[in-house]
């Protein structure tokens, strides 16, 4: 029973607030940081409701999301410098060598050992994934300090400055996933769906197939970002068209989905960090260069994954 | 479809002009969020407690777009877990993490540009595989994979050189999308379990990486063949040369 409490999710999720809370009493702290208090602020927030996410009232929640957006939007979250004594550690990291990949690959092993064991003892695996990512993090960071003799400070100013280079950007995936469930509320996959459904039979599943991964491959052309488009196609098109409908398996049919959309943004100069700033990178003369050595792979890919839909839902 | 229909792909239409015109993100689909909750009818906040003495901010018996954003937000945290690994991460790079990589890479004996490119790829897909976001064009391409190209290269002439260049970014890309989804703890497969368990459907992490499988397998053949054709023109562009 204790044990069950102790390797749950809202352990994790408390572990991880207790993280921000570090960074974000850092971040305070660091005068290099021209944005320290809005950023402050911002890695606080996010701590609360992480360690509160399960007990707040979600009018509570909400707002703060509201809050972290808004702190966003005005621009007030931003970088630090993490200093480092480089000669001392270059020394340090020459003697360690290859071992320095130990906690590092301790992070997905505990990962996999827990899924093992939550489904060995018939709980869900997911959940043992999940929990296991959160402790096998903890468990990094143990042996980081114990091999390289770093003290906590380093370990907790260089989780941040790894953090604070992603920035607000690192909860995307989280308010693209609360967007989805939203428009599922609203009402907004039934609505596309029927849009849908007045342009295609509903008993043509090739067509229904194209049409959910032509969809999801122009959303991310237009956004520059799968994560953001497979909310919108899931809802309105794979689930209520594809998925219910023929009694697809979910699974299969979703990720398939998700990166039908990853051919678009092998062919979008919106996905930028992906295709315009490696050519500045490499100071390419075309600055499209690298999008059109992926243009026919991805459209290949594009086509692959249309069939490999189509077919593996004619043959279950 | 009516006038009130329509309007509920408000929000659709946000996202996608937003993210198009480069809006801050997290801005463009928070407003979205709300805007599409609030035009399908529902009150800002859940008539309850002391919000039922307000005017307008809620309607008996139904709930508030407020709090269906804070219950998304709060049962989505799973998203973002792995905030919880950077520490470790980062004084793991700290004490050469980054130099140890790096040295594995330069280790690759690749006789030719193409198949370098597809060993890189490989090398990136497993880091999907472990789980370990990055991005590996400022840290492993532009420093190492495109040095190292040009040596394997036979011409180094500026038409060969940008075929190389956009090759190098191609890979960094091809290991990255295909790759990342062989871990259940990446942000595109929490993303699909999540979103479909809002949809009422429970699907299992273990078997959305079993369905990536295929796609990963035909995203490296499919890179073998193009990054052949690249050796078979440069070798090409090297002769015309002579």
């Amino acid at each position: 029973m204790i044990i069950g409490y102790v390797f749950s999710l809202e352990t994790v999720y408390v572990l991880t607030g207790v993280t921000l809370l570090i960074f974000a009493l850092m971040t305070f702290a660091d005068g290099a940081n021209p944005r320290r208090l809005g950023s402050g602020c911002f890695w606080l927030t996010l701590g609360i409701t992480f360690m509160f996410g399960g007990v707040a009232p979600h009018w509570l929640t909400g707002s703060l999301v509201l809050f972290l957006v808004a702190l966003d939007g005005l621009g007030q979250v931003g970088r630090g410098r993490v200093e480092t004594d480089t000669a001392e550690k270059a020394e340090h990291a020459r003697r360690l060598g290859k071992r320095i990949f130990i906690p590092v690959l301790a992070i997905p092993i505990v990962t996999f050992a827990f899924a093992l064991i939550f489904r060995g003892v018939g709980m869900d695996v997911n959940r043992g994934a999940l929990v296991g990512l959160g402790f096998g993090g903890v468990a990094a960071m143990i042996m980081c300090l114990k091999l390289t003799g770093g003290g906590a400070r380093a370990l907790m100013n260089e989780g941040r400055r790894l953090n604070e280079a992603m920035g607000a950007v690192n909860i995307l995936p989280q308010l693209l996933a609360s967007l989805g469930v939203i428009f599922t509320a609203a009402g907004v996959g039934s609505l596309i769906a029927r849009g849908i459904q007045q342009i295609i039979p509903a008993d043509n599943l090739f067509l229904l197939v194209l049409a959910n991964c032509l969809g999801m491959a122009l959303f991310t052309i237009v956004m520059g970002n799968s994560f953001a488009a497979f909310p919108v196609i899931a809802t309105g098109v794979l689930v209520p068209l594809i998925v219910k409908p023929f009694g697809v398996n979910p699974a299969m049919a979703a990720i398939i989905t998700l990166t039908a959309g990853s051919s678009g943004t092998l062919m979008t100069p919106m996905a930028a960090n992906f295709n315009i700033v490696p050519a500045a990178l490499l100071n390419m003369r075309d600055q499209y260069g690298v999008i059109k050595f992926q243009l026919p792979y991805a459209l290949t890919m594009w086509s692959f994954h249309v069939l490999l839909l189509w077919l593996l839902i004619k043959v279950s | 479809m009516n006038i009130q229909d329509l309007l509920k792909l408000a929000g659709v239409a946000i996202v996608v002009v937003g993210l198009a015109l480069r809006l801050r993100t997290t801005l463009v689909v928070v407003v979205a969020a709300l805007v599409t909750g609030l035009v399908s009818g529902l009150p800002l906040f859940s008539h309850e407690g002391f919000f039922q003495n307000l005017p307008y901010l809620t309607k008996p018996g139904q709930t508030g777009v407020i709090n269906t954003l804070g219950k998304a937000f709060a049962d989505n945290r799973l998203m973002t877990l792995f905030i919880i690994t950077l520490p470790a991460i980062g004084l793991a790079e700290r004490y050469g993490l980054q130099e140890q990589s790096a040295d594995l890479i330069r280790k690759i004996r690749a006789a030719t540009v193409g198949r370098l490119q597809i060993i890189y790829q490989l090398f990136r897909a497993l880091h999907g595989l472990m789980g370990i976001r990055l991005n590996g064009h400022p840290s492993f391409v532009r420093p190492l994979i495109f040095p190292m190209s040009v040596g394997a290269a036979q011409a180094s002439d500026t038409d060969s050189v940008e075929k190389i260049k956009a090759a190098n970014a191609a890979a960094e890309n091809y290991g990255n999308f295909y790759g990342q989804n062989l871990s259940t703890v990446q942000a595109g497969i929490l993303l699909v379990y999540s979103h479909m368990q809002a949809l009422g459907l429970t699907v299992s992490v273990v078997d959305l990486v079993k369905y990536t499988l295929p796609i990963f397998a035909a995203s490296v053949i499919l890179a073998i063949i193009q990054f052949r054709w690249l050796d078979r023109a440069l070798g090409k562009m090297a002769e015309a040369k002579r």
